[in-house]
């Protein structure tokens, strides 16, 4: 059996390797490519090229920023509460925080969790930075916002531990019902979560 | 509680077939190999989720629908609890992997009266006791099968306890994993606190759970077995707990035993780091039987490991209908081969007082005339159901 020609394998490859593609979504968007006006391919390169150059990490709080900024735009902003943190797993965490318009503060990407299975330990994490920015800076609140999965909460729990001590006061986001949600669709944990948390009206 | 209707699809043998359950007894008769047991697995299924011949749920799987695009084995049952209808739907389809061997990825979907469940919230819906000759290697085989023994018991009756087993088999793995990243790279041994509290909360609750049933099954079943043995043989069943060896030194307050667990797990750090794996907890229990004093793994016959597992299997009946106040559905395959005519008329007997009963046979002049004028009998033959009476 024939198979691709080599350049248009090569892009069904590399598409292939991103999250949630499948070998038939690759080969389509590679077909889609061959078959569209040449600016479309070039826009895509172009971006593509621009992606890495263009982005860096915050010095700060480790939050994706433009290349060639001193801190990102939260950190450097007069308006933001200097002294509430906001801890997160990663970048796009804060951007559906920041949607919300709720918080004031400033936010600290971990960039991933403490997670046995996959080997990744306190070292692999911006904890050292965020236990530093804690220390030095005037920091009164630090809300843990890791998911509520088994790995967020061991995360969590291990930072409040290193925090402690510290003379912030430390929180973690509350747990329970989704808005909107049925009692008769949520699982076990959920309620019984939700209903240890439960708040006098 | 019975079921009224079931339906099976790609099911091992049965390709499609759909009966009509009547209460009482239904006699599953047919030669070897013809899909009676099947039948009796898929009801099992519908209580545990799980097969009780094999861990790999994937062989359940029809072999001809594996070569499908999407392989899908259903089965979907209508069942009376309480005087209430109810419906109950497991979809197993199968991902990945090599289809034809079956060894892919097998997905679980349960529908209970049309909404989707996780097993550990469906668990419990249906309860049905499952009795069949492997039965023994409860006994002769390792404490992994006695422990699943428990978790399929138990998981069908106490509330939380699939919850907990879950949540601790995935916490287990992560401490385990985290213990050999300790071992391999040094580290913060306080990583581990989290872990450690999160397997005495579940762990301790497992433990509590494992040690009331067992308990409570047992002074169930050791009338029966006296009785079954004309007065001559003492039966119980004792859990050792990993934790303290003996049931007896097991704290009897659930917050005691989850504080001396948590002690035990914190003061195992080293030992637990240089092994790489987590010393103690409920993934080290066992269970031993016990006839006249002795150990029926050491000592036991035949015929008295068969009479021990009929005792255990009607004190289990007894017990999940005082749990619950519904008689699980009786699940008995090829076992009245095995026992002598006493003891066969003795299960016969107790198995009126259920109110769902199938059981399979090769032979029928096993049941008396009367016994099989009280029930329905359906030939089994090459995935095939004909009700013959």
């Amino acid at each position: 059996m024939a198979g691709l020609p080599e350049p248009l394998q090569d892009l069904v490859d590399a598409f292939s390797r991103l999250p949630g593609i499948g070998p038939k979504t690759a080969s389509r968007l590679a077909f889609y490519l061959l078959n569209s006006p040449d600016e479309v391919s070039h826009g895509l390169s172009s971006a593509l090229e621009g992606l890495k150059a263009g982005i860096t990490l915050c010095p700060e709080c480790f939050n994706i920023t433009l290349a060639g900024r001193e801190r990102c735009e939260i950190c450097s902003s007069s308006q933001r509460d200097t002294a509430s943190l906001c801890v997160v797993e990663k970048p796009l965490d804060v951007l559906v925080l920041e949607k919300t318009g709720a918080f004031t503060g400033r936010y600290h990407v971990l960039h991933g969790v403490l997670s046995p299975i996959e080997g990744i330990g306190p070292n692999d994490l911006r904890i050292r930075e965020l236990l530093d920015r804690v220390r030095n800076g005037d920091i009164h609140e630090v809300i843990l916002a890791t998911n509520p999965s088994m790995e967020g909460d061991a995360t969590a729990q291990y930072l409040q531990k290193q925090l402690a001590g510290s003379g912030a006061r430390v929180t973690r986001l509350a747990r329970g019902l989704p808005v909107g949600g049925e009692l008769e669709y949520a699982d076990q944990n959920t309620l019984l979560r939700a209903l240890a948390g439960r708040q006098e009206l | 509680m019975r079921l009224t209707r079931l339906s099976l699809t790609n099911y091992r043998a049965f390709a499609q077939v759909e009966v009509v359950l009547p209460r009482g007894v239904v006699v599953l008769v047919g030669d070897n190999a013809q899909g009676k047991t099947s039948l009796l697995e898929s009801v099992f299924f519908l209580a545990a989720f799980t097969s009780f011949q094999t861990s790999q749920d994937n062989q359940v799987v029809n072999f001809t629908a594996r070569g499908d695009d999407i392989p899908v084995t259903r089965i979907v049952a209508e069942y009376e609890r309480a005087e209430k209808q109810h419906k109950l739907e497991i979809r197993l389809i199968l991902q990945g992997g090599s289809a034809e061997y079956g060894t892919g990825r097998l997905r679980k979907e349960i529908l209970l009266d049309g909404i989707k469940k996780n097993a550990a919230a469906a668990v419990g819906h249906f309860n049905a006791v499952v009795f069949i000759p492997q039965m023994s290697r409860y006994i002769d085989n390792g404490p992994e099968e006695r422990r699943r023994y428990l978790n399929l018991t138990l998981a069908q009756i106490v509330p939380g306890y699939a919850d907990d087993l879950t949540r601790y088999t995935r916490g287990l793995i992560r401490r385990n994993a985290l213990l050999k990243q300790l071992q391999e790279q040094g580290g913060d041994a306080g990583m581990l606190d989290y872990w450690d509290e999160l397997l005495a909360d579940c762990g301790s609750r497992l433990i509590s759970a494992r040690d009331a049933a067992v308990r409570e099954i047992t002074a169930l079943a050791s009338p029966v077995h006296f009785t079954l043995t004309g007065m001559e043989e003492n039966f119980s069943m004792q859990y050792l707990p990993a934790l303290t060896q003996v049931e007896a030194d097991l704290p009897g307050d659930i917050n005691e035993l989850h504080a001396s667990y948590l002690a035990r797990l914190r003061g195992n750090h080293r030992v637990d780091i240089a092994r790489g794996t987590t010393s103690i907890g409920p993934h080290r229990d066992d269970l031993r039987f016990v006839v006249n004093g002795n150990n029926l793994a050491d000592f036991g016959s035949r015929g008295q490991v068969r009479t021990a597992l009929q005792s255990l299997k009607l004190g289990e009946l007894q017990w999940m209908k005082e749990r619950t106040g519904e008689m699980p559905v009786m699940l008995l395959d090829e076992t009245l081969a095995e026992l002598d005519e006493h003891r066969r008329a003795g299960l016969l007997e107790s198995l009126a007082e259920c109110e769902q009963v199938l059981l399979t046979t090769t032979d029928l002049d096993l049941f008396t005339p009367d016994f099989l004028r009280s029930g329905q009998i359906w030939q089994v033959r090459a995935g095939e159901i004909e009700i013959s009476k």
